[in-house]
């Protein structure tokens, strides 16, 4: 398998995979039950919020386990309904964990709207600033996009919202072992990160909130997660995501120019055989090694398809349950025109990956773009 | 080996045509067709496409996904609307095979180096002396060469209908062998993107509705119509009146459309002769060989599930076609289409456009 795709989601480190194992087999106890076995998951999972607490910089009591990105975004938002102030403003490059959420909230009496972003891909300080509302109680705002890992002005909105006594929170599911992820400097109140897009399990995530005191659970239950997530705790999977984030986050830098390596042979080698590539999004303020192409004249789905057969697997966009291909809005939205956007892939590199596997790649996608 | 890329929906025949292909020692990879969106810009996972990604992972072939809903809406749908606000009863998968399954997919695969594409259509295929010709499928029951007139030979020589020649219940059986989930699902009945729904509700989102009179032959007026539209020629059921208006005995059928006074001119009784008609005049003239027959007797079917009925060509140029029925033929609607066979063979067709005596 060559895999190219670690934006999408990233394959378990075999040591997490090994530790998984191991709690699954051996650490059954409930982690709220006294006895032994009890403490035992309880002293695991207050390790793992430990271990990614201080990968953002946080503080353990700061840390909600949740089941994803998906979660903790839904639980920001949910948190504002019946408040005072019922604005959030937001962009259009969101994910639609964001956007989706922001738009069935509307129903509930939660306003909001989406400021557009730039042809780079950036979503505009100014902008954000203009849709302040007086009613507004949060600004949410990705770390960096998904689909074309353009870096968002996170800091600088947190500045300016700090003075109008406006939340922020920040969707940083795709940054964490590719750029520093430091709450504090941020300065954000809300972050949302997801395990598997650093090498974790699947179906896990955290919400870093700032003020955990003046915070509300969506999922009602029992008293887990100090009354803001109830539910039984997934070990493993908590203790997975846990060594993920520690073992990435101290072997950042290594990481960071691997990545940067495999992204400039890529371009490099493209520029070979294919001289009318169009990378999009801002070259210089984005993600490391997640690089998103317009191959004009050339149709995504067939190259796709074709990279496929090699064994390679590449992506178009957001990937979807139907495995559907449309123009991306993402695209659409920096002002792609349909075609070039239906021409449009995302390799995105990872720790999988070798300067042979991406050899290879650049050979399949040669004889694909040539042969034609 | 040769490379086949079949059109896969999730449904039992299309699975086991790949299933057949894989037997004979075919390279098969399969792709999911999405022609039709249901709003939203996000994407939907829809069971369809789980059904045929479990054929896929029985089969171990690869799954592919492209949409042509864009292409659908141009082509196929807006004939569609554009039929039926004039009155008419337009067949959306004739156009469907012609625009896209045997167009858009076509060229799709064969771009994906396929050599040949497939599908789960109950017809079968006779390439004899460079000419191909199709035949209905064995399972006559099933047969689909209704709605597969419309393709030339290109189109037809690049097609291979593994299940053209298998019994419906054995394709279900093999399906149930095979381990597919699917083996057990409904044929899908009636407009692929209108599914369940009921047509009615369907149109209402996309045409204004206007209702009219119901008007007898006589011209007396026996009730409200909801709009021509939802109305086809010979139909019975959904009219909201009943029997005994007049002496006749038996239920009311539609018998024709007034666009000029939006009236639905309505008659009692099967037998009534004013919903049997001698002549039919056609449009868009197809013929599979490319040329038309040298025997003007032929036999043709005016819907879908209709007998075969012989005829005869009274007049006919490259476009337009009028025949007559040996016997007077009952619910003849505009906007379907006429099917000419010899025999098996299915030799063209064209869309009905008037009937007469």
């Amino acid at each position: 398998m060559y895999y190219f795709d670690h934006s999408a989601t990233t394959p378990l480190l075999p040591e997490v995979s090994e530790l998984m194992d191991h709690v699954n087999k051996d650490i059954y106890g409930n982690p709220s039950s006294i006895y032994s076995i009890g403490r035992k998951s309880r002293s695991i999972i207050e390790n793992a919020r430990k271990q990614i607490a201080e990968s953002i910089s946080a503080k353990s009591e700061q840390i909600i386990f949740t089941s994803g990105g998906t979660e903790a975004n839904n639980q920001v938002f949910w948190s504002l309904i019946n408040k005072e102030k019922n604005h959030v403003v937001s962009n259009v490059i969101e994910h639609p964990a964001v956007i989706r959420v922001l738009e069935f909230l509307e129903n509930l009496g939660l306003d909001h709207d989406l400021v557009g972003v730039r042809k780079d891909g950036i979503i505009s300080v100014d902008d954000i600033t203009e849709a302040i509302k007086p009613e507004t109680c949060l600004i949410s705002l990705m770390l960096a996009n998904n689909e074309i890992g353009t870096l968002q002005p996170v800091e600088e909105i947190v500045s300016i919202a700090k003075e109008r006594d406006v939340l922020v929170h920040t969707d940083a599911v795709q940054c964490l072992g590719k750029i520093k992820v430091d709450v504090s400097s941020l300065g954000v109140d809300f972050l949302s990160l997801s395990a598997h897009k650093f090498y974790g399990p699947k179906g896990i995530g955290i919400l870093y909130v700032k003020k955990p005191e003046n915070f509300s659970s969506l999922i009602i239950g029992g008293g887990q997660e100090k009354n803001l997530r109830a539910g039984t705790e997934n070990i493993s999977a908590i203790a997975g995501m846990g060594l993920a984030a520690e073992t990435i986050t101290k072997s950042l830098d290594k990481k960071t120019s691997s990545l940067i390596k495999f992204e400039q042979q890529l371009k490099n080698g493209l520029n070979r055989f294919f001289k009318n590539t169009i990378y999009n999004g801002n070259q210089s303020k984005k993600l490391p090694g997640l690089v998103n192409i317009s191959f004009p004249g050339n149709r995504s789905g067939i190259i796709m398809k074709k990279l496929d057969r090699a064994d390679i697997a590449v992506s178009n966009g957001s990937a979807c349950g139907s495995g559907d291909i449309k123009p991306s809005p993402i695209l659409s939205s920096i002002g792609l025109d349909d075609s070039i956007n239906l021409s449009t892939l995302r390799f995105s590199f990872g720790s999988s990956n070798t300067s042979q596997q991406v050899d290879y790649l650049l050979n399949e996608l040669e004889s694909i773009l040539i042969e034609k | 080996m040769s490379r086949i890329i079949i059109g896969m929906s999730g449904g039992v025949d299309s699975a086991v045509a790949a299933s057949i292909l894989i037997e004979k020692g075919y390279d098969v990879e399969a792709i999911f067709m999405k022609n039709w969106e249901e709003d939203s810009e996000y994407c939907t996972s829809e069971q369809d496409y789980m059904d045929a990604l479990q054929v896929c992972d029985k089969l171990n072939i690869p799954l592919h996904s492209v949409n042509f809903s864009k292409e659908y809406w141009d082509r196929v749908f807006q004939y569609f609307l554009e039929e039926y606000k004039n009155g008419r009863t337009p067949n959306p998968d004739v156009l469907c095979n012609n625009e896209i399954k045997f167009k858009e997919f076509l060229n799709y695969a064969i771009e994906l180096g396929a050599d040949k594409i497939a599908t789960g259509h109950y017809v079968r295929s006779d390439d004899q002396n460079g000419k191909v010709k199709l035949l209905k499928g064995l399972d006559h029951d099933k047969d689909q060469s209704y709605f597969l007139y419309g393709l030339n030979q290109r189109q037809i020589s690049s097609a291979f209908f593994p299940i053209g020649d298998q019994i419906k219940s054995k394709v279900r059986k093999k399906a149930e062998e095979l381990g597919f989930d699917n083996h057990g699902k409904k044929d899908s009945v009636g407009i692929c993107f209108i599914g369940e729904r009921n047509i009615k509700d369907f149109l209402k989102q996309y045409l204004p509705a206007n209702p009219g009179e119901i008007v007898t032959l006589d011209g007396l007026n026996i009730g409200q119509h909801d709009g021509l539209m939802y109305y086809t020629i010979g139909q019975r059921k959904g009219l909201g009146i009943g029997g005994g208006h007049t002496d006749i005995d038996g239920a009311w059928y539609v018998i024709d459309k007034d666009l000029n006074n939006n009236e639905l001119i309505v008659g009692q009784g099967h037998n009534n002769a004013a919903l049997y008609h001698k002549y039919i005049k056609a449009s868009k003239l197809h013929w599979i060989s490319g040329d038309s027959p040298n025997n003007e007797r032929l036999n043709a079917k005016i819907r879908h599930r209709a007998n075969d009925t012989p005829c005869q060509i009274k007049d006919m140029n490259k476009e337009n076609i009028t025949i007559e029925f040996e016997k007077s033929c009952f619910g003849i609607a505009p906007g379907q289409s006429v099917v000419f066979y010899d025999g098996e063979i299915c030799l063209g067709g064209a869309i009905i456009d008037s009937y007469s005596n």
